[in-house]
This record gives structure tokens, sequence and C-alpha cells, in this order.
């Protein structure tokens, strides 16, 4: 029972306390580019939550069943994101095979996800972190993407909105929106401090 | 074989320069990985020698002391015995994590020869609020941990910031970075101390 | 001859990096550290200088690799190149600034998806010479620093009230502590994009 307490605090510690684009500034490029409409924002949620739960499971495997037995912390960066890279050609190849009709909606933020800090990101802050069980890099991992897609996707819903307000012509475009999110990081501090992550 | 052949015609450069970088990196490991040892040592060593200031060298007491650090986690974690250059000892020393306001903080914590008194902390690593929570690296909140009695501690709000007891007057506006040094007190006090009388370094009677 | 020829350009691929295709003001690439290390000006010149050097050692690698790449696994080699020299470039900063690599923590090794270097191995140095690349390379890096700085300052400035630990403000000045926090972060590099469009519009 101590156990699940412990995971479920970390879960919503990382989606609501440590919002991984709120207040770690990860996987920003996404979420400036995609945002402007709710259900791409949907969609690029859901395929980050996807890559980051498997890339997230999957580089605590490498890390701590092989890096760390055999002493090789140096190659630590060069393998996380091979693994990544190789998680997403693979999952990519998978989905265009068999759920085509997947592949058409989500298919092309699957490339554009590599190269997104978040994926990264949250491996090296697992890493960090000293997180010393696979469940609860799993759960970490999960609960990243559902952050990342709930911050996306309310940017997408206010951004709708601002299409129709009257922004001047040197804000449009980039600058709003990233005044948006400081809004909405500024928000987000409110949560601060309620679940700390041990 | 043509498909071998055509396996390594169209790999032979990645696989070359895989090796190349290979080397480059285990070089640069190999001539760098001594002096980033010695750095963390040295940030060590900085720290709780400014914490026994009379202390000449540092060696571990206990190495890997196991900590019941709640939540059902343990820590671990290595004590120092500070001695002096007679061979008297000091005082120890040991690195206690905690959660923080924003993420974990990192402190080094020293305690009397007796084993009764905290001499003190010193920040290893924190995340805190700017102007907020980073006031726990200065000398109001830690002043207050100076000779305090190692026991549970107790914040409160207001009180007496000059006296010397187990409580401690939080940080106006930082009350959650406050409580989590005193966590990180609380939670490594009893298991260091146990294990310091287990070894016979501190004596049982009080 | 060839050299008269190429100088203008290479004149232009400097600085075209550097001001109006800037990785962070204007192609708005590389925006994680941006925001990450630019609470102080200190960190963000430690970073500024990590990516010019392994942009530039990558750009060199993949120029000199450039007539050998085969087309499929360029992608893959463009990053174990980057990989591996990030990787270089974090043991220096452990071994000789422990301390500003403490600071910077994780985004170091997020250099690696930083959109810049990629961009740059992709666009300019697979297909150019070797002085171009490194050019190019330089200009980049160059423009990525000084508006990392930029942005550094401002916000050091209305926080600390100093500019690389120089006090600046005076010491009656109050903290604007938001500016050191994620979302003064975003504020700031809002306002200061809405500045730069302001001013190349007008120019323009």
């Amino acid at each position: 029972m101590n156990e699940i307490i412990v995971l479920l605090m970390g879960f919503l510690s990382i989606v609501i306390v440590n919002n991984l684009v709120l207040t770690k500034f990860l996987g920003i490029c996404p979420f400036l580019g995609v945002s402007g409409r709710l259900d791409m924002a949907l969609g690029m949620g859901l395929a980050v939550t996807f890559v980051l739960t498997l890339s997230g499971t999957l580089t605590w495997m490498i890390d701590h069943w092989i890096l760390m037995k055999i002493g090789l912390e140096v190659a630590r960066y060069i393998a996380f994101i091979l693994v990544i890279a190789s998680a997403v050609q693979l999952v990519e190849m998978y989905v265009k095979k068999f759920f085509p009709t997947l592949h058409e909606n989500f298919g092309i933020f699957l490339p554009l996800i590599t190269t997104n800090c978040a994926i990264l990101g949250l491996c090296l802050f697992i890493n960090l972190w000293g997180v010393d069980n696979l469940l609860e890099a799993v759960v970490l991992s999960f609960g990243g993407g559902v952050g990342f897609t709930m911050a996306i996707c309310l940017m997408a819903g206010i951004r709708e909105v601002l299409n129709l307000a009257d922004v001047p012509k040197c804000l449009q475009g980039a600058p709003i929106t990233l005044i948006t999110a400081g809004l909405l990081a500024l928000a987000f501090m409110g949560f601060a401090g309620m679940i700390k992550q041990v | 074989m043509s498909k071998i052949k055509y396996f390594f015609e169209q790999s032979w450069l990645l696989i070359a320069t895989s090796f190349v970088f290979g080397l480059l990196l285990a070089a640069t490991d190999a001539a760098l990985a001594p002096r980033i040892a010695f750095n963390e040592r040295q940030k060590l060593t900085t720290l709780m020698s400014s914490l026994l200031p009379d202390a000449e060298e540092f060696t571990i007491a206990i190495s890997e002391a196991q900590i019941a650090a709640g939540k059902g986690k343990m820590a671990v974690t290595d004590v120092y015995v500070g001695v002096d250059s007679q061979g008297r000892t000091l005082g120890y020393a040991f690195i206690g994590l905690g959660a923080g306001f924003q993420d974990k903080i990192r402190l080094v914590i020293a305690m009397d020869a007796s084993g009764e008194k905290f001499l003190g902390y010193r920040v290893l690593a924190s995340n805190e609020t700017p102007n907020f929570g980073s006031k726990i690296k200065e000398d109001y909140f830690r002043g207050q941990f100076v000779d305090a009695p190692a026991e549970t501690l107790e914040l409160v709000k207001t009180g007496d910031v000059e006296r010397i007891d187990s409580q401690i007057v939080a940080i106006s506006g930082a009350t959650v970075s406050s409580q989590a040094v005193l966590n990180i007190f609380n939670s490594y006090t009893r298991g260091i101390t146990q294990q310091l009388r287990s070894e016979g370094l501190i004596s049982d009677g009080r | 001859m060839v050299g008269k020829e190429t100088q203008p350009d290479l004149n232009r691929t400097f600085f075209t990096g550097l001001w109006k295709e800037n990785p962070v003001l204007r192609l708005l690439l590389g925006m994680c550290p941006t925001l990450a290390v630019t609470a102080a000006v200190r960190p963000a010149l430690t970073m500024g200088l990590c990516v010019i050097f392994v942009l530039l050692c990558s750009n060199i690698v993949v120029s000199l690799m450039r007539n050998l790449l085969k087309p499929h696994l360029r992608i893959l080699m463009f990053t174990l190149t980057i990989a591996t020299f990030v990787t270089i470039a974090d043991l220096f900063l452990k071994a000789f600034q422990p301390a500003m690599s403490e600071a910077l923590g994780p985004y170091v090794p997020l250099i690696i998806v930083n959109c810049i270097i990629i961009g740059r191995a992709e666009a300019c140095a697979s297909k150019n010479t070797l002085v171009v690349s490194i050019v190019d390379a330089l200009g980049m890096g160059l423009g990525f620093t000084l508006s990392l700085c930029v942005l550094a300052a401002v916000r050091e400035l209305l926080d600390a009230g100093t500019i690389f630990d120089i006090r600046i403000m005076p010491q009656a000045f109050v903290p604007w502590t938001v500016m050191a926090m994620p979302a003064g972060a975003f504020i700031t590099l809002g306002l200061l994009l809405a500045l730069v469009n302001l001013f190349t519009r007008r120019v323009s």
C-alpha cells in the first residue's frame, strides 16, 4: 500500500508540480510549434506519452542493468539517444504496418519526437533523481507524458481563442505564445511544494 | 554472401566512426576521471572543513551506513570523522539527502564528538526558490543549528532566533524549505547516532 | 582565385548566423536550454561556449565525411557524432568547472537534441566545404551565445541586481524573483522576440 502511495505521489508530482514543460523547460519546440490546434496538440501529446513511457523504461533498464554493471557510464548519453532513436524508428514502422489509420493521423509526429528534448530530458532526469526501481521509472515516464499532453492541450485551447483576439503585429506567433506559457507557468507555481520529490 | 557485402558496404563508415569515437571517449574519460573524482571529494572536504575548522583530516568512520529515511526507503550515507593533528576526534559529519521545495536538498551535517550536539550544516546542493528557499544557505537560518541538541528538532513560525534549543524558527516565506531541512536532520539523526553508538564511537550513557 | 570569391561568402555566412538567421531569435531553435540556463549570465555563457565547441567539432567532422555518408544512415551518423562531442564537453566541464556543471545539470547532455546542431549538420556541413562549415558553426554558435547572454543579462539584472556577478543595481533594489523562475523566463523571451520582430520589421 505504501508502495502504491509513493508511486501515485510520484505520478502526480511529475504531472502537476514538476511539469516537464512549465517547470523543467523540456519539449518547448513542439510546445510552441504544434499547439495551434487542439486536435494536433492532443495527437502530439499522445505520441509523446507513448514514446516517453517506452524510452523511459528502456533507458532505465539499459542504464541499471548494463551500463552501471560494467562501469560504462561514460557512454550513457550515446546509449540513451541511440535507444530513443531506435525505439521511435521501430514504433513508427510497427504503427505503419499494423495500424495504418493511426499512422495517417499521428504518424507525422513520430520522427519529430526524436529530437524532442522532453524524451532525452526525462530519461536524464530519471537518472539524476536516482530512481532505483523499474516500476517507478515507468510511472514517472508515463506521468511525464501525461503532464506534457496536459500542458500542450491547455496551450492549444488558449491559442485557439487567442486567434480571435487582436494581438499586435510584433507579438504574433511565438512571442505571445511564450508570454501565455509564462502565465501558465506562473499559475502552476501555485502547486509547487505540494508533493515533494523524494 | 552478397547480403553481407551490401551490409558492410552501407555501414562501414558507421562502424569505423563508432570505433574512433569510442576510443576518443575512452581516452577522455580515462584522462579526466581522476580529476572529476577529486573535485567531488574536494567539495565535500571543503564543506566539512568549514564545519570542523580544526580538523586536519577526515576519514570514513562508518562507510555506507543504512538509515531508515521514511516512506520505507533506506538511505545510504558515509559517516566521516574529523580528527585534529593530535588524532583527537573533533566531530562527525555526514551527507543528508531529502526532498525540498523544488528539487532535492543535499546537506553536510556535522555533530560534535559526543554525538549530543549539532555543529551546524552546509548546503551541498539545492535548487530552492531564489531569495526565499535559498535563504537556507544563510546564517539567519543556519546559525540556529549550531550547538542545537541532537534530538528531534521542531519548526516554529516565530520565536527567538538567538536562543539555541530544539526549536528552529522558520524562514518567513519559505516554510517548506525550512521544514525540508529539519526533515533531513530528524530523519538522519537517530539512525546516525544509533550507528555511532553501536560502533562504540560515542558513549551510551545519557 | 577561389579564396577571393569565397571570401564575401564566408562573411555573409558568419553574419547570417549572428543576426539574420540567429538560431534563437529568428529560427526559434534550441529553446529548451535558452529558457533553462539563462537565470544568470555565467551559466548562459558556459552553455553558449559548450554549444560552440560541439557545433564546431560536429560541423568539422561531418564536413570531412560528407562525401562518404550514406543517405539513410546520415541522421544516425550526425547523432552519434554530436553525442560523442557532447559527452566530451560534459566531461571537461565536470573536470574543470564542477560548480558550473552542477548548475547546468542535465541541460548539457540535452545539447545532443538541440535542433541547432543537427540542423546545421544537415543543412550546411553535409553539403559544404570544411572552411564554410567552420565559419557557419562559429556564426551560429556566436549568435546563440549572444542571444542567451542578452536574455540572461536581463533576467539576472532584474532578479539579483548583478550581471556576471558584478553588482549593478543599488543595494536597496528589491529583487524581482519571478525572473529567476520559469514564468519569468518565458515572459522575458517572449518580449525579447517581440522586440526583435519589431526591429526587423521597422528595418525591412
